[in-house]
């Protein structure tokens, strides 16, 4: 059985350079009870196009891992919508069942998602059953899919989870998230738990069936290196909201959020001739229970004035215009002293 | 010459179980008083078990340890049951990758480290508190009164770090073992760690070992490196020597998959394969299943350690046809 690209099995509906995923508001919050919430994704806004690979980076508890459950509806929101190709997920144009079928998930922790009493071709095999593919077929698909993620089907199909390393094991959920044709792939720290040689490895692998399979990432990750390497576009996340967006070069060579160039500045130099002299930050990232008023980097923030207390400030176009930032700095006529004076908008 | 702080002699360590696992093959290293050794290796090198040995934390009855282990003019493999354990603590300590595991949820951080410190120290508990006190002050811990009478689970995880460190300082460690202090930690918080111990080990003067996967914090906080691959050290040499000439294949491969300065849309040149398993004891190159440059000697004998400078050792029987000029 091959597998097909989606140009051919008109699955695709408005054409290469259109989003293929539009997230409006999204919005998830958890409640703890005595009127605690922790707001965990606090009105999100993010486009992923067709093709594209967009990163996402934030430190533990800024949402990255909630958005990422939310936009593969493992969760639902609270608020918010996702179009998918131009159709809304759970709409009558767009099952929940048919929108999983085109968006899978790859997580961080190889073992834990995979069923250990399943051999790794029943594993991948399984959505494809589930969705109505007879046994047979689906068992074929597998062979093929594990030959493409590098593990030879003769050797590997039989064996169980515990019989392969982290590597290979990362390799079989890769392939079951691939069994089902899909054309939004969300990997959630997927190479994080990988030797460096390995993660290697499979993200050569990832590169691979990107171009193969003509598939869209997101990306989530820690490690801000793998993300520049591997994204064509980042989105930053601080405590539930996104604080900067665009093109990765501009992002990575000219932050304007200064959470952003907290983050980056943050990265180990690689330099003996020129160690980091200072930490770019104090204190641990603050919890998203009741996180702060108005911008909610300003307790943190070193550039922080009166109004970033008062007023959330809202994703505004920085640098070349394919970019956002939400700061006060950047807005005109914000109030901020470094903001831009408000006829230079024009 | 200074005598070293410590010194390590072809060190075997095996576990010896249903399948006997060789998980250190003979690692020779030493560290200066006052300096910062980084051994830089992927899960299963043999880097924890190397630290954990200089410690004698390894389950006694399992495991079989070779060669010679000095430190501070102690042989280690050598002390009994009292000595070893005025030794734990006074000379050498350790902080762990998870502050959560290695702290007691049930007592308070001021107690555990008064404790350590009258375990040490003819103190009394007035004394060993307001000293505890001083400790949380100089690991930077805000509000540190308030903090003496949190327990674990009421800080966040860089201030449990920041705790470790003060306990494991308590009584005053000529050398301290680091296992991955900074994994768990996230970006901002890691880089307040890691210079936390920089200047630490440099204001105390302590000998440090800093065992990391990550090359990005070994070279923040390191002086030397080792490199280690399957239980032994492949490479050794200043920060700079392996960042600028890294001789050694694996040091190389390990140099490209970080991916600093990696160009965008190229595949990296990924190391193929994967580690060997440590069921025996090797007799060729570990390295070679995988190393693009491997000759028939290689998976023929053991590689020869080839000196090329003072302290800079390489693994590989291509380290000195490298150093001929072209």
């Amino acid at each position: 059985m091959s597998l097909s690209l989606h140009a051919e099995d008109g699955l695709d509906r408005g054409g290469a350079g259109t989003p293929l995923l539009e997230a409006r508001t999204l919005t998830k919050h958890f409640p703890l009870g005595r009127g605690a919430v922790v707001r965990a994704v606090d009105g999100v806004d993010f486009t992923v196009m067709k093709g594209e690979t967009l990163g996402v980076v934030g430190e533990s508890g800024c949402g990255k891992s909630t958005t990422a459950r939310v936009v593969m509806q493992l969760i639902p929101q609270d608020e918010g919508q996702m179009l998918f190709d131009g159709e809304a997920v759970g709409s009558s144009a767009l099952s929940l069942k048919d929108y999983r079928r085109q968006a899978q998930m790859v997580f961080q922790d190889s073992f834990a998602s995979l069923n250990p009493r399943l051999t790794i071709e029943d594993s991948i095999a399984f959505g494809p059953m589930v969705h109505g593919v007879p046994k047979s077929g689906a068992i074929l698909r597998a062979r093929d899919l594990l030959a493409r993620v590098g593990l030879d089907p003769a050797r590997f199909a039989a064996r169980y989870p515990h019989e392969l390393s982290g590597g290979q094991r990362q390799r079989v959920n890769i392939a079951r998230a691939l069994a089902l044709g899909p054309r939004l792939v969300i990997l959630d720290e997927a190479v994080s738990a990988l030797d460096k040689s390995v993660e290697a490895q499979v993200l050569n692998l990832l590169m691979d069936l990107r171009e193969e399979f003509g598939l869209t990432y997101i990306f989530i990750s820690h490690d801000l290196n793998v993300v520049r390497f591997i994204s064509d576009r980042v989105m930053v996340m601080y405590l539930g909201e996104v604080v900067e967006i665009g093109p990765v070069e501009e992002l990575y060579d000219d932050p304007r959020h200064p959470y952003t160039k907290a983050l980056l500045s943050a990265m180990p130099s690689m330099d003996p001739d020129n160690r980091t002299m200072e930490a770019p930050l104090a204190g641990d990232p603050p919890n998203p229970i009741n996180p702060p008023e108005g911008c909610r980097f300003h307790p943190r923030c070193p550039q922080a004035q009166t109004i970033c207390s008062k007023a959330k400030p809202a994703l505004t176009p920085v640098g070349a215009g394919q970019r956002l930032a939400a700061c006060h700095m950047e807005i005109p006529g914000s109030g901020h002293s470094r903001a831009p004076a408000l006829e230079d908008a024009a | 010459m200074t005598t070293p702080l410590v010194a390590m002699e072809n060190v075997t360590v095996r576990f010896k179980g249903a399948q006997t696992v060789h998980a250190v093959n003979g690692v020779s290293l030493t560290l200066e008083p006052g300096k910062v050794l980084g051994i830089l290796g992927e899960s299963g090198s043999g880097k924890s078990v190397t630290l954990k040995t200089l410690l004698r934390l390894l389950p006694e009855s399992r495991t079989e340890i070779g060669g010679k282990v000095m430190v501070d003019g102690k042989d280690v493999l050598a002390l009994g049951p009292q000595e070893l354990s005025d030794y734990r603590g006074a000379v050498t300590s350790m902080i762990f990758q998870d502050p959560a595991l290695a702290l007691d949820p049930v007592y308070t951080v001021g107690e555990q480290i008064a404790e350590a410190i009258v375990r040490h120290e003819k103190l009394s508990a007035k004394q060993a508190m307001a000293r505890a006190l001083e400790l949380l002050e100089l690991v930077r811990i805000p509000s540190p009164e308030r903090r003496l009478k949190a327990y674990p689970h009421e800080m966040s995880g860089g201030m449990r770090q920041r705790a470790m460190i003060a306990l494991a300082l308590a009584a005053r460690p000529k050398l301290l073992l680091a296992d991955e202090p900074t994994t768990a930690l996230d970006a901002t918080v890691q880089i307040q760690i890691l210079l936390l111990l920089r200047q630490l080990q440099r204001d105390l003067g302590m000998g440090v070992i800093f065992v990391t996967h990550d090359i990005g914090v070994a070279v923040e906080v390191s002086d030397r490196l080792a490199v280690m691959y399957a239980g032994q050290i492949v490479e050794t040499g200043t920060v700079r020597e392996l960042l600028r000439d890294p001789r050694h294949p694996y040091t190389r491969g390990l140099l490209a998959a970080n991916l600093h300065g990696a160009k965008k849309g190229e595949r990296l040149e990924a190391i193929p394969g994967a580690p060997p398993p440590l069921n025996e004891a090797p007799s060729s190159c570990s390295f070679a299943p995988r190393c693009k440059q491997a000759q028939d000697i290689c998976r023929a004998n053991l590689p020869p350690a080839v000196a090329l400078g003072e302290g800079r050792l390489v693994r590989c029987v291509q380290a000195e046809a490298a150093l001929q000029p072209a």
